[in-house]
């Protein structure tokens, strides 16, 4: 059985968001997709913000991780690539300036993570 | 009248076969039309063994005046820097190429093993290889800084892997008919005429450069090549966008990414695993930006491109 990030099946996770929102991520449409992100990080989702991929071996690595996800683990996704609803860093990078960031269709189009997402919000796969 | 010998070393040869297929001029036409005699050419020689070491030794003499000298192949000295690894009638190879380049005329470079090294001269270098007066960018080969051709200049070099054919037959063309000293070269000795532009000049995805709008998987038309897929097109001196290959296209208006391969680094990074393909990066930035171009700028023009991309930068435009 697989198991996400807090030790729940992928099918509990995955029913889970059925009874909630009454469908699943992979079959979300992007508001609802965009409501479950915000609703999971405000409830208190800890991502792994750090630490951040300083090469590109270490870039990989995470990538790595997320493809071995199903479209439905959601959670997992967000845990990995350490998203956060605001900026991020003395910098304060931000999804807006990111590459993989489409601004118009508010959408990250690393094929990795393939979510919708608002300019002001970062996770550690930022790159410029 | 022009004769030319071409040489190869440790060689795939690539080059030969990129020359080939040239079509402005093509290589009949450098026989027919510009007076270019070949007098022994590895895929093209009809002469074996012993009667091509007479046409060596007689272009080294001066019984036969060698004009022009294309090399192909690195300059290979091992083991222990005897050479032996590569002979050619009789002897090593780099012999022959010290030789009849104080003989020659003109010494022409092609492609990137002739002109720095290229891949068999990437770390270890287990072939001892060098180019013909540089080994990657530091200055000296096979030749040595200070060499010059009886016609005063120093190796003309045509990187790339391969080489453009038509670089090689319109340089050839140029040195031929008495042009050559319209070429100026660069500090790394290519003329300037085909390397002072970008392959990125020309390139059919700088919309989305300037857009900040990434390719992010082979073959997609949307996006740009060099912020995710290792594209060295902004960095690399070369028209492969205003020359195009087989006279309709190029890497990246096929959505493969530039290598960089007519510059002395090539290929870069050593070919450690993962840095192929991949824009290296270091802390999400770039570590090779734009020519030209530093952190602070690019960062700056990340943010203008980004809140100022129209919609359609997003969209594959090229879908019919």
């Amino acid at each position: 059985m697989s198991l996400d990030v807090d030790g729940r099946s992928v099918a509990q996770e995955a029913a889970d968001y059925e009874d909630r929102y009454g469908v699943t991520p992979a079959r979300a449409d992007h508001a609802t997709l965009l409501r479950m992100i915000e609703d999971l990080l405000n409830e208190g989702l800890q991502t792994l913000v750090e630490p951040f991929p300083e090469t590109d071996r270490e870039f990989a690595a995470i990538l790595d991780e997320l493809r071995a996800l199903s479209p439905d683990q959601l959670r997992a996704k967000l845990v990995i690539s350490g998203w956060l609803l605001r900026p991020y860093g003395e910098d304060q990078m931000r999804c807006q300036e990111c590459m993989y960031f489409l601004v118009h269709r508010r959408w990250c189009d690393l094929p990795e993570l393939n979510l919708p997402a608002e300019p002001e919000w970062w996770c550690r796969l930022w790159r410029i | 009248m022009a004769n030319l010998l071409w040489l190869q070393g440790g060689a795939c040869s690539g080059n030969t076969m990129s020359f080939l297929n040239a079509e402005e001029p093509s290589a009949c036409d450098l026989v027919t039309d510009f007076g270019i005699n070949v007098l022994w050419q590895p895929s093209l020689g009809l002469e074996l063994g012993e009667d091509v070491k007479a046409i060596l030794k007689k272009c080294i003499s001066g019984e036969i005046p060698l004009d022009i000298f294309v090399f192909e192949g690195t300059v290979i000295d091992a083991p222990n820097g005897t050479g032996e690894w590569n002979r050619f009638c009789g002897r090593p190879m780099r012999e022959w190429v010290k030789e009849l380049s104080e003989a020659a005329q003109f010494v022409v470079a092609i492609g990137d093993c002739a002109t720095w090294g290229g891949i068999p001269a990437t770390a270890p270098n287990p072939s001892d290889s060098k180019g013909l007066q540089f080994l990657k960018r530091e200055k000296g080969g096979a030749l040595g800084a200070g060499f010059t051709s009886k016609a005063g200049l120093p190796v003309i070099n045509i990187p790339g892997c391969p080489a453009h054919p038509d670089w090689v037959t319109q340089i050839l063309v140029a040195v031929a008919t008495g042009r050559a000293g319209d070429l100026t070269l660069d500090e790394f000795q290519r003329p300037k005429t085909f390397f002072s532009s970008f392959t990125q000049t020309g390139c059919t995805r700088n919309m989305h450069f300037a857009y900040k709008v990434s390719s992010t998987a082979f073959g997609q038309r949307k996006g740009c090549l060099f912020y995710d897929l290792g594209c060295r097109g902004p960095m690399t001196h070369s028209p492969c966008n205003r020359i195009l290959w087989n006279r309709v296209s190029s890497k990246t208006r096929a959505g493969m990414p530039c290598l960089g391969c007519t510059e002395p680094e090539f290929p870069f990074f050593d070919l450690a695993p993962g840095t192929v393909f991949k824009t290296q990066t270091m802390m999400g930035v770039p570590k090779d930006l734009p020519a030209g171009v530093d952190k602070k700028g690019y960062v700056k023009l990340t943010a203008a491109a980004k809140g100022a991309a129209p919609a359609w930068a997003e969209e594959d435009i090229f879908v019919v």
